[in-house]
């Protein structure tokens, strides 16, 4: 499904992916894992089409396609979608309308007629009950007044909404207490199927032990510098970053 | 334009409520010192010099029918409480409704008032005449107006809504002078909405807003104005805060061709609390400007300004937001800010604040900025699937919205966004997301 070659990008002059290789199959879930200021946020800006970053050399294949060609919204319609580290608060725009918008620009792209009211209302209704979100949520703006906790929630129900091909959780499990991270983790896994892929940007261990890789890599200095199964996350728990980049040599 | 003035002086002289000496040495004093001009600091950026040589008309009657009918274009649906109506100056009762108010809230017209019982203190109580000229103006030949009072411990919950209606005339330039005299008393509350509005060829306003808040007092008031894209306006808000009186006003400016608002409160007395929110979005060639000045004459007086504004188009748009400390006045806390969104490459806008500050115990704070819109929350939408334009439109809107939600009366604020987002391009799909 995704293909990244030897990516190098920066900002502002600075180099932050310094030939950054991985492949993603359909059906699989990989995180990512790394120090701060390793590129993990910026892989997945950068996947998702956030202007700003220069793309220097290498490239992203999406379904055969080349990913960085596209405008962030034609990235979304094809079946990307980044959950935000921080979601952004947008007073006066209706969580509800956006969503229904953002379901049937994806619809329309494929093809397929556009929900109506009542069609969408019941799909939104299921995936707030999925995510145990307040029903207050349907009449207020965009991330308004929102904890820290009910954003990210809202950022997966979104996703439950949207059913990208490509999800890209980054730093999902930030900010959250254990009872919010259940509720988290258990609407990703519901999300799990074998047409999706979904990767997971995270500093810490603790998501992973809710929702399980099948495949983990460390980032390190804009490159993935280690992969392996689940048990390389635990290992690294259990002795730091810094004796990763000692015992790769970086 | 001052000839013309002095003989509408002598032709209606007569028929204006009021104390004509009063009104005679203002207008001399007015003519005396002429416009402003733009040599003048205040007025640096804004210049009324068409007005030198336009031939000003007073409204004579107006058509009753026709006044009922733009009332109805006009009226800000759902605002279901005391009302007084004025379209050209005149009084329309048939348009007002004033049942069901609490004892001790009178809302009158002000020709009335001057006519029963004309005392000095009607007029000019509070506006500083040398430093706000037009009030002169007004003074001298407006022609009705409203006096809202709320006699002491009255809470008048209910908004008073006063609508200024102006119908441009091809025939004659007119010259349309709201005149708003509000008195809370000693820990009354009253609310107040100056809608300003109007439609035709272009007229000329000067409004005149005069506030009085005793110990204790609440006043909320609201300068809305969605003038014709023909219209010129000034208006004058001066406002004054005894004892732990709080105000809140709120001046939006979705319309006109040439606006001007000062905006003076002084707070006089230990305790006086003032709340300044402002939003303007200018258009096409329009130009608003925008000129604030709050006196902390007194210790522990607080004021919060905060405005915002949408460009667009080759429009102009100026702020100055003056904050006085004077020596004695320890511990107040002023805070301010301006911010502006540039939609266009030909607009501009001069944002200036001002702190003269005399005591040594103050917080003071202020910050203004000119941008573009936020690129994270840009990106946010348009990873959505949302294009580009409609995530833009979106933003401006909710950039004009924050503004707008601390209205808290929602029939105004329903009709304040439908208005703004009427401004924006692809108004029709952006009606969807709110």
């Amino acid at each position: 499904m995704l293909k990244i070659k030897d990516l190098h990008a920066r900002i502002d002059g600075k180099d932050i992916l310094k030939g950054l290789t991985l492949e993603i199959a359909a059906g699989e879930v990989h995180a990512i894992m790394g120090p701060n200021g390793a590129g993990k946020s910026t892989l997945a800006q950068v996947l998702a089409g956030r202007e700003g970053y220069e793309i220097v050399s290498g490239s992203v294949e999406y379904f055969g396609k080349d990913l960085l060609e596209l405008a962030p919204e034609e990235r979304a319609r094809e079946g990307v979608f980044l959950a935000f580290q921080y979601p952004v608060e947008i007073p006066g725009v209706n969580n509800v309308y956006l969503l229904k918008a953002a379901l049937n620009a994806i619809r329309k792209h494929r093809g397929e007629d556009e929900l109506d009211a009542y069609a969408f209302m019941k799909v939104v209704r299921e995936k707030m009950k999925l995510m145990q979100m307040d029903p207050s949520f349907l009449n207020r703006g965009v991330n308004e007044g929102f904890s820290g906790g009910e954003k990210k929630r809202n950022e997966i129900m979104q996703m439950a909404v949207l059913e990208p091909k490509l999800a890209l959780l980054d730093e999902t499990d930030s900010g959250l207490d254990i009872d919010a991270m259940k509720i988290v983790a258990d609407g990703v896994n519901s999300l799990r199927s074998p047409e999706r892929a979904i990767v997971m940007v995270t500093h810490y261990q603790r998501l992973l032990d809710h929702i399980v890789p099948d495949r983990v890599h460390v980032l390190a200095d804009g490159r993935i510098v280690k992969s392996g199964d689940r048990s390389l996350a635990l290992e690294l728990e259990a002795h730091g970053y810094e004796w990763l980049q000692q015992a790769v040599g970086t | 334009m001052l000839e013309s003035l002095r003989q509408h002086w002598r032709d209606q002289a007569a028929a204006l409520p009021g104390n004509a000496g009063q009104r005679e040495r203002a207008l001399e004093a007015f003519l005396a010192q002429g416009l402003p001009t733009t040599a003048e600091e205040e007025w640096k950026y804004t210049s009324l010099a068409h007005l030198e040589e336009a031939h000003l008309t007073l409204p004579g009657p107006v058509d009753l029918a026709e006044a009922m009918a733009a009332v109805a274009r006009h009226a800000v649906p759902g605002l279901e409480g005391p009302r007084l109506v004025f379209v050209n100056g005149q009084l329309i009762p048939p348009a007002c409704h004033l049942d069901g108010l609490p004892a001790g809230l009178a809302i009158e017209s002000l020709a009335q008032v001057l006519r029963e019982n004309d005392t000095a203190d009607t007029l000019d109580r509070v506006v500083d005449l040398d430093r706000y000229r037009l009030a002169r103006l007004n003074t001298a030949l407006f022609q009705d107006g409203a006096r809202v009072r709320a006699a002491r411990g009255v809470a008048g919950d209910a908004p008073v809504y006063l609508l200024f209606l102006t119908l441009g005339d091809a025939e004659a330039l007119q010259l349309v002078q709201p005149r708003v005299l509000i008195e809370a008393a000693e820990a009354a509350s009253v609310t107040v909405i100056e809608h300003h509005c109007g439609e035709g060829e272009a007229a000329v306003i000067n409004a005149v807003t005069e506030i009085v808040a005793q110990p204790g007092s609440r006043v909320t008031h609201y300068r809305i104005q969605e003038q014709a894209d023909s219209h010129a306006q000034v208006a004058g808000l001066n406002a004054r805060l005894d004892r732990d009186a709080a105000l809140v006003c709120h001046n939006v400016d979705l319309g006109g061709a040439l606006v001007r608002n000062d905006v003076h409160v002084r707070l006089i007395a230990p305790g006086a609390d003032v709340e300044l929110n402002g939003l303007y979005f200018t258009r096409g060639t329009s130009h608003v400007d925008n000129h604030t000045r709050i006196d902390h004459l007194a210790p522990r007086t607080t004021s919060r300004e905060d405005y915002r504004g949408v460009l667009d188009g080759r429009s102009r748009a100026v702020f100055n937001g003056k904050v006085l400390v004077a020596e004695d006045a320890q511990k107040i806390e002023a805070h301010q800010s301006n911010n502006n969104l540039l939609l266009s490459r030909e607009c501009e806008v001069d944002t200036k604040p001002e702190l003269e500050i005399y005591a040594d115990d103050v917080r003071c704070s202020h910050g203004a900025t000119v941008g573009q819109l936020d690129a994270t929350a840009l990106f946010y939408l348009r990873s959505r699937g949302l294009d580009e334009d409609t995530a833009r439109g979106l933003l401006t809107f909710a950039f004009a919205e924050e503004v707008i939600t601390r209205l808290g009366i929602a029939p105004l604020a329903e009709r304040l966004s439908g208005t703004v987002i009427g401004h924006l391009p692809d108004s029709d799909r952006l009606r969807e997301f709110t």
